[in-house]
Formats: structure tokens, C-alpha cells, sequence
């Protein structure tokens, strides 16, 4: 990676607005919204409303499914000089494994993200809150990946040190988290929820210090690197989770308000390993761990 | 020139109505020498600290690239458009655009406009293309009352006939602006019929266009994250198969035909 700032999933999408703002190729790696096997036309609107700090979202994932992704946008994905994640969920533990057979067969892309936890999803389990379930699923996708698999987590457990010590030691080679938190916001004037979905997944700089925490945990339990995510806003924020134990920092809710913001990110980065006197941002990870 | 991200845009004038409406021109060099009408811009106060980060969009009015100047017209409803309204000349803005896909073409001589309120706004810049391309604009504007004409004054100079209907009566016809209409199409023709501000309207302009009397478009207006289509927040639902149109992204002008108005 030339720099340890990209975007959570299902937040960026290079189109021709967005290409305006942010050249793809300037960022530490790139991933697609998570693809389904099939079809998906996503959640009935509104999808989206603000909150103190945050939005809260039920967009619902949509996705043309595995095999337009694979024909069409994993090419523009890896069209670009910088690494590329695919980020898959299936409904069951061998479709997650079908996904991950098709990706590795097509021969592109760096890392295969399996998406154990998004809230939005109706007919589907966040498999990330079962240490058994997830250690068998992930298990199973390892086995038929020809790429490094990691597993994204999601913050509504009891042990977030446990379910990412499953992940690892099923053959994770790296922890992604965190998901957004399921939340729900009532339209007092209808006397009713707010989104179309009812609830939706929060994120933003509200949920800041509910991922720093999970990352310092979860850096305690495994030894694979750790891609954190949930309200970086600012270089404050993403020293913070690195200092936590986070090799990397994706970018979720902050790309909405500013499509520019992650190159800025990158260059404050920059700036702040020069001032500071620090060769390599890796000598941040987890720093704050020491001499407790 | 091209954009890094948001930039900071200035306020020439700023002026509100009866404490809801405002009507704001916004110095932006790229926005208004870029701008196509019917597209729009997201927007926020400069306040970073502000628990409320995102931009919310608004339509391009007036596109001014001789002044290097937009107009915004924001009815104020919620925390983000309060803020707005406590905003002075001279005041600096968080702003990004131009965003959607603009109208490059209005079809046929004649263009009909349907609006309701602040939602006028979004259509403005488009009957002010079609006049100055010598079409005929005849305006149908509708509001609660007479202090809700918002951006009625601007509709004056760009329409050949201008249709006034309150619901109260204090200015115009009193009561639906479709019945305006639909008396004019009795006699004569529309070659398109543009509509922002109601879903009732949005519904009649489908109803039109699917009767083939005109041509019908609808400006949409949803809840937006991000304005540049990464978010998947504004869908609106797909009329000839499943699925969901971003109003940013596919829009914010969608032919009558092609989106299913709840």
C-alpha cells in the first residue's frame, strides 16, 4: 500500500462525479460495495438521514450481483496502480465460500473482504456475532481463496477479542472493523420511524470511540493486521485508531461529506510523519499499547 | 479548474422571507461557470463543530457566470437550514457542485412549468434556458398562500404567461394550480411540461405524459448523503423494472415515465 487510507466499503465509488474530487489512484487501496450472488435492489427509501455526529443509514447493499461485478466493475477497480479489495456476503456459510471460489477464479484483485457484519440485511445473520459460526465460515472461504481473506467485524458483541481471535485463527489474514451499529431514528411528526427500513446502521464520528476501543481490543487478541474504520473524520481521528492497533484507516461517512477529504487525509498523514520525525507510520501502530 | 473537494463559497446577497424562505447569491467561480441548469449544489454552514456534517443540496436557481454568481433559494425546515438563515453578506459557505446531470435539450417550442413553493426553485434556471433560446414558457405556480411564492418574481420575467394559484386565495386563483392547467390544455398545446415541489403535481405530469398530452419531467427532490453517488441514499424506485434510479446520480431530472412517484 503507498498509504494507509482507504475507503470502508459500500462508501466510494469512482464515477464520473467522484472523479472530479479524488483520483482512485492516489488512495492506499481500493473495494467495491460488498456483492451478493444475485440481484439486490437494496431498501426502500429514505435510506439515509442524519443524526447528532453521524447518519444513519439502510441502504440495504445494493448489488448487480457476483457475475456483472466480476465482468464490469472489478476491471475499473483494477484499473488503477493500487490494490484492490473485493468485498463479498453470501446468505449462508457456502455461498460466502461460492463468492470467494469465483473471485479467486477470475484472477483479479488483491484481498477478498468477507462482510460478516452489516446490520442492514434482513434475511441474513451478522455472522460476526457467533465466534463459531464466523470460525467456520471463515474457515471454509479460506480454504478455496487464492487471496489473503479478511474478515470484517462488527462492534455488537459482547468480545469483539473473541470473535476476531475466531476469525484469526480460522485463517484470517486480516481484521477488518468496525461495521456501523444498528440504531433507529423516529420522524416525530409522523410518530413513526424515520427510515424506510426502520433501523439502519450508524456511523460517523459518533461512533468514534466505539471503534478506537474495539481496534485497541481486538489488536490485544490477534497478531494479523488490523484495518480500522468508524468516524474518522480528521487526522486526529485516524492517529487515534492507528495508535489503537490499526495498520490501516478506511474512510466511511466522511466521504459523503467531503469527496475529497481522503487525499487530504493522506497529505496531513505525510505532514505529520515529517513534523514528527517518523519514518514510517508503522512505528504508530499500536503505540499506544507500550509501556502501559 | 478543477475541484479538490469542497470549497468555500461567498455570499453576495442574502435576503429572508416572512423567517422561512431565503434567497441567497452565492460567489463561486466554478460553480456558475460550469453549472447546467437543472443541476444542483450540496451546502453547509462553515461551522466544522457542528454536530450536523453533512451538506445538504439544494437547486441551482440562477446561474450567473457573467457575475460568477449562483442563486439558492432554501425554504428553511430543519437544524442545517436555520443555521443558514442567521448567514450575512459577506459570509463564507461550505458549498459543492455543480452536481446531477443538467437539461441540455428542452424539447419542442413551448415549455410548461408546474410548481409548488420553494420547489419553483429547481425550474427557475431551466425557464430562464427556454427563454433565452426564444421558446414560449407558460408557468403554473402554486402555493399555500401568498407569502410561500417564493421565487415568483424571477418567474415573471422568464414567462410568457404566469399562473398564480393560492390555496388560500390571497394571491391568484384560489386553489389547485392543476386545475389552471388543465383548463389551458384544453385550448392549447405544451411541448413539455416540467414539475418540482409536490407529489401530487409529480403524479399529474405522469399522468400527462402518459397520455401522451406532453412531454413530462420531474425535478426530485430525496434525502441525499453525499450528492455524488457513492451513498445510495436518494433512490427513488425504477417504473419499467426493479430497482432504484439515484436522483444525484441518474437525476435530478427524471423523465415522467421512467420513476414510480409514491
Amino acid at each position: 500500500m503507498k498509504n494507509p487510507v482507504l475507503p470502508a466499503s459500500g462508501t466510494f465509488e469512482i464515477n464520473e462525479m467522484t472523479k472530479n474530487y479524488l483520483d482512485p489512484g492516489k488512495l492506499g487501496a481500493l473495494i467495491n460495495k460488498t456483492v451478493f450472488k444475485n440481484f439486490r435492489p437494496g431498501n426502500d427509501p429514505p435510506r439515509i438521514v442524519e443524526t447528532s455526529c453521524g447518519i444513519l443509514n439502510s441502504v440495504g447493499i445494493p448489488s448487480k450481483g457476483i457475475e456483472y461485478f466480476l465482468e464490469y466493475d472489478l476491471k475499473k477497480l483494477c484499473s488503477y496502480d493500487v490494490p484492490v479489495i473485493v468485498s463479498v456476503a453470501g446468505a449462508s456459510i457456502e455461498e460466502f465460500s461460492e463468492l470467494v471460489g469465483m473471485v479467486s477464479e477470475r484472477g483479479m484483485g488483491n484481498f477478498i473482504e468477507l462482510d460478516l457484519s452489516c446490520p442492514n440485511l434482513e434475511e441474513e445473520k451478522i455472522w460476526a456475532t457467533d465466534a463459531n459460526l464466523l470460525f467456520d465460515l471463515v474457515k471454509k472461504a479460506k480454504k478455496v481463496s487464492a487471496l489473503p481473506i479478511i474478515a470484517k467485524l462488527s462492534p455488537q458483541v459482547s468480545d469483539i477479542a473473541e470473535i476476531a481471535a475466531a476469525a484469526e485463527s480460522a485463517g484470517a489474514d486480516m481484521i477488518a472493523l468496525i461495521n456501523t451499529i444498528k440504531g433507529m431514528k423516529i420522524d416525530i411528526s409522523k410518530r413513526k420511524p424515520f427510515l424506510g427500513n426502520l433501523s439502519g446502521g450508524l456511523s460517523g464520528p459518533a461512533i468514534l470511540p466505539i471503534a478506537v476501543y474495539a481496534v485497541w481490543e481486538v489488536y490485544e487478541a490477534v497478531s494479523v493486521p488490523i484495518i480500522g474504520m468508524g468516524g474518522i473524520s480528521n487526522l486526529e481521528s485516524a492517529l487515534e485508531m492507528i495508535m489503537a492497533g490499526a495498520s490501516a484507516v478506511a474512510v466511511g461517512m466522511y466521504n459523503f461529506v467531503d469527496p475529497g477529504f481522503m487525499l487530504r487525509l493522506i497529505d496531513e498523514l505525510d505532514n505529520y510523519l515529517l513534523e514528527n520525525k517518523i519514518t514510517n507510520i508503522s512505528e504508530l501502530v499500536g503505540l499506544a499499547h507500550k509501556g502501559r | 479548474m478543477k475541484p479538490q473537494g469542497n470549497s468555500r463559497g461567498r455570499i453576495v446577497s442574502l435576503k429572508v422571507h416572512k423567517d422561512i424562505y431565503i434567497d441567497m447569491e452565492i460567489r463561486d467561480q466554478l460553480i456558475a461557470s460550469t453549472a447546467v441548469p437543472g443541476q444542483f449544489v450540496m451546502i453547509r454552514t462553515l461551522q466544522e463543530a457542528n454536530e450536523h456534517l453533512l451538506l445538504r443540496p439544494f437547486d441551482i436557481a440562477q446561474i450567473m457566470p457573467e457575475k460568477q454568481t449562483l442563486r439558492v433559494l432554501v425554504k428553511v425546515k430543519g437544524t442545517v437550514t436555520e443555521g443558514m438563515r442567521k448567514l450575512r453578506a459577506g459570509d463564507e459557505i461550505t458549498i459543492r457542485g455543480p452536481l446531477g446531470n443538467g437539461v441540455r435539450e428542452i424539447p419542442g417550442n413551448t415549455m410548461g412549468v408546474l410548481v409548488r413553493g420553494a420547489g419553483s426553485a429547481a425550474v427557475l434556471a431551466l425557464a430562464e434556458k427556454a427563454k433565452s433560446e426564444n421558446k414560449t414558457v407558460i408557468t403554473f405556480f402554486s402555493a399555500s398562500t401568498e407569502d410561500a411564492l417564493i421565487g415568483v418574481k424571477y418567474f415573471e420575467n422568464c414567462s410568457d404567461v404566469l399562473h398564480i394559484a393560492t390555496d388560500d386565495g390571497s394571491r391568484g386563483y384560489r386553489g389547485d394550480a392543476r386545475d389552471l392547467l388543465h383548463d389551458y390544455l384544453k385550448e392549447k398545446r405544451i411541448d413539455c411540461l416540467y414539475t418540482c415541489g409536490s407529489r401530487r403535481f409529480a403524479r399529474t405530469v405522469k399522468d400527462l405524459d402518459a397520455k401522451k398530452v406532453t412531454k413530462g419531467y420531474l425535478f426530485l427532490e430525496e434525502y441525499m448523503g453525499c450528492g455524488v453517488g457513492t451513498c445510495h441514499g436518494c433512490a427513488v424506485r425504477k417504473e419499467k423494472e426493479d430497482g432504484y434510479y439515484l436522483v444525484c446520480q441518474d437525476g435530478p431530472v427524471f423523465p415522467a415515465s421512467e420513476v414510480i412517484i409514491e
